[in-house]
């Protein structure tokens, strides 16, 4: 019981239980509608996969700003290539490798350049978005249906037993990065990196290695979430993505990961991603006005991580 | 003293070859020079003070053993044999380790995982690399009891549970159970009570006594004279005293240091 109580991500745990039990009691019928359901799995699914790549980097006490342009730019580039009768494999193999080289770019340029992520990333934010607009001069359209029904986008955007696949993989890819993190050598690096890289330089932890994986895999993610997204939907737009870098740290934050590096769980940080999503679901099906949505984002990270840090102070100092 | 290590036998101690030899080093940080012309040797199996005041060069002395950084001038050999690239880990490689007051354990992780950081044990599932948990919990709980920590320390908690004694001894073991050849101690006892401070000197001791080179950087000239063999004092990046304890009382030692190394006290002489 003890252990429980320790877990940073016990503040996420009681808060989806709450949201649960006062859902499925306030308005049932919408609740437990399969297209309410859907539809909260897929953008669990988006914004999951964009957090547990973020959380990846929040370990390391850095932080990744650009994931929202990231997500943007090679989603578009993935339509793009769709577009122009590149063949969907091909499509997909480019757009990731987009996001893997600016993975590596952020990392170089912390790493070798010495800069604050904060910095680096922020510059990303702004210049990834500038390039959609400035290569897209404004305008894109969303893969097109025939793409769409190609087993490769199916696999990303298609649904089995009514579950959207997107959900599916972000239950498998947590279920993966969780054992990374804590069942394997470089998951232990990791964590030793945000605990103390003084400490885990000094016992010869490759640090800079890890540093990059972690960058990697924050921009792998983001193009991920991109790819899911657009396989499913047919509609997309150059602001994709925008804003979802800070509510992609907003979940990792209320899923109890510290921002001083070190502590937190993926499966915090996909609850914290179902939190945010039910419950814009349920404001806009209760008649809410959505703009309401990003206030509770701001009122719910203030109560969640609250809790987290008084909690946390009573049980570690008994 | 329930200290062993295991499957460390008394090696013989081989007097004549220095086991890290320093010849004529000197370093400089821009205009400033923290090392002149500094050379010394140092053997298997005896327990080296490194002594002087703040800035004389003690540090930066042991940050080039450790390969942090390189000297400007001057060589290092490590068993005989020069060392040309300075890299921490090429120094883990060759079996030292440095043992610090601040760093060394990340609180976050648990005792186990501290004690096998940057060597982790691995099992393979289906061919891929887990990390060995049973390993590390059974081969930790062992050190962590031999060491003579607390019974209730459970490995699976977090370090950040022990006390700085605690954290300190579990430093020591666990650099003396991986086999290393040259343990540094830098202010080891800094903070600690009487009693734990006398637990690490004990234990200075006795990895000396298994054929270990320990280093010992100190201010505390009374701890370091009750258990050094040899005491090399360093003075605004010179040295200027190393000789056997036995040839000097702590007076003179108080005298060096404070004079700053200029007038040797009498009797001692000065190498």
């Amino acid at each position: 019981m003890r252990k429980l109580l320790r877990r940073t991500d016990i503040g996420i745990i009681i808060g989806c239980i709450f949201i649960f039990a006062l859902f499925s009691l306030w308005n049932p019928q919408q609740w437990f509608d399969w297209g309410t359901i859907s539809n909260i799995g897929q953008y669990t699914a988006i914004l999951g996969l964009l957090a547990i790549g973020q959380t990846f980097v929040i370990l390391i006490r850095e932080i990744d700003l650009s994931v929202g342009s990231v997500y943007g730019i090679v989603g578009i580039t993935f339509a793009g290539l769709e577009n122009s009768n590149i063949s969907v494999l091909l499509s997909f193999i480019l757009a990731m490798l987009l996001a893997l080289l600016i993975g590596l770019l952020n990392a170089a340029l912390v790493i070798r350049g010495k800069l604050s992520s904060m910095i680096v990333t922020l510059g990303g934010l702004f210049f990834y978005r500038g390039l959609v607009f400035v290569t897209t001069h404004g305008g894109v359209t969303g893969v097109p249906q025939s793409a769409r029904e190609n087993w490769l986008a199916q696999l990303f955007g298609g649904h089995w037993l009514r579950i959207e696949n997107g959900f599916l993989l972000l239950l498998l890819l947590g279920f993966l990065c969780a054992v990374t993190l804590y069942e394997t050598r470089f998951g232990n690096h990791l964590l030793a990196l945000g605990g103390d890289p003084a400490s885990a330089e000094s016992q010869g932890v490759p640090v800079n290695r890890v540093r990059t994986l972690a960058f990697c895999l924050c921009s792998v993610f983001a193009g991920l979430s991109a790819i899911v997204t657009l396989t499913n939907q047919p509609e997309t737009s150059v602001s994709l993505g925008t804003g979802m870098e800070l509510e992609s740290i907003a979940a990792v934050v209320v899923g109890g990961t510290l921002l001083t590096g070190g502590r937190g769980t993926i499966l915090g940080t996909i609850l914290g991603a179902f939190f945010f999503t039910a419950v814009r679901a349920q404001m806009i099906a209760l008649g809410a006005p959505p703009s309401w949505y990003i206030s509770f984002v701001g009122i719910a990270l203030l109560i969640v991580v609250t809790i987290n840090t008084l909690l946390s102070k009573r049980l570690r100092s008994a | 003293m329930r200290t062993e290590i295991d499957g460390k036998t008394d090696q013989a101690i081989d007097s004549k070859k220095p086991l890290i030899s320093i010849k004529n080093v000197s370093l400089s940080y821009g205009n400033f020079q923290a090392l002149t012309d500094v050379s010394v040797d140092f053997y298997q199996g005896e327990l080296v003070g490194l002594v002087g005041d703040n800035g004389a060069g003690k540090t930066t002395l042991i940050r080039i053993i450790s390969g942090i950084i390189p000297p400007t001038y001057g060589e290092v050999y490590f068993d005989g044999e020069r060392i040309t690239k300075f890299h921490p880990k090429k120094a883990i490689d060759l079996g030292l380790e440095c043992i610090q007051q601040t760093i060394g354990i990340c609180d976050n992780l648990s005792v186990g995982r501290n004690y096998f950081l940057g060597r982790e044990p691995i099992k393979r599932i289906f061919g891929l690399p887990f990390l060995d948990k049973k390993k590390i919990r059974e081969t930790s709980a062992k050190v962590v009891h031999d060491f003579g920590l607390r019974d209730t320390v459970d490995v699976d908690d977090e370090i950040a549970l022990l006390s700085g004694g605690e954290k300190q001894t579990f430093k020591i073991a666990r650099a003396v159970t991986f086999r290393n050849r040259v343990i540094i101690m830098d202010e080891p006892t800094n903070h600690l009570s009487v009693r734990e401070r006398a637990h690490v000197n004990e234990l200075a001791v006795q990895l000396k006594r298994q054929g270990l080179l320990v280093i010992y950087i100190t201010h505390d000239i009374f701890q370091i004279h009750r258990i050094a063999d040899r005491i090399v004092i360093l003075e605004n990046g010179r040295k200027v005293t190393d000789v056997p304890r036995d040839a000097m009382n702590l007076e003179n030692l108080e005298e060096i240091i404070r004079d700053g190394g200029r007038a040797p006290a009498k009797g001692v002489k000065s190498a």
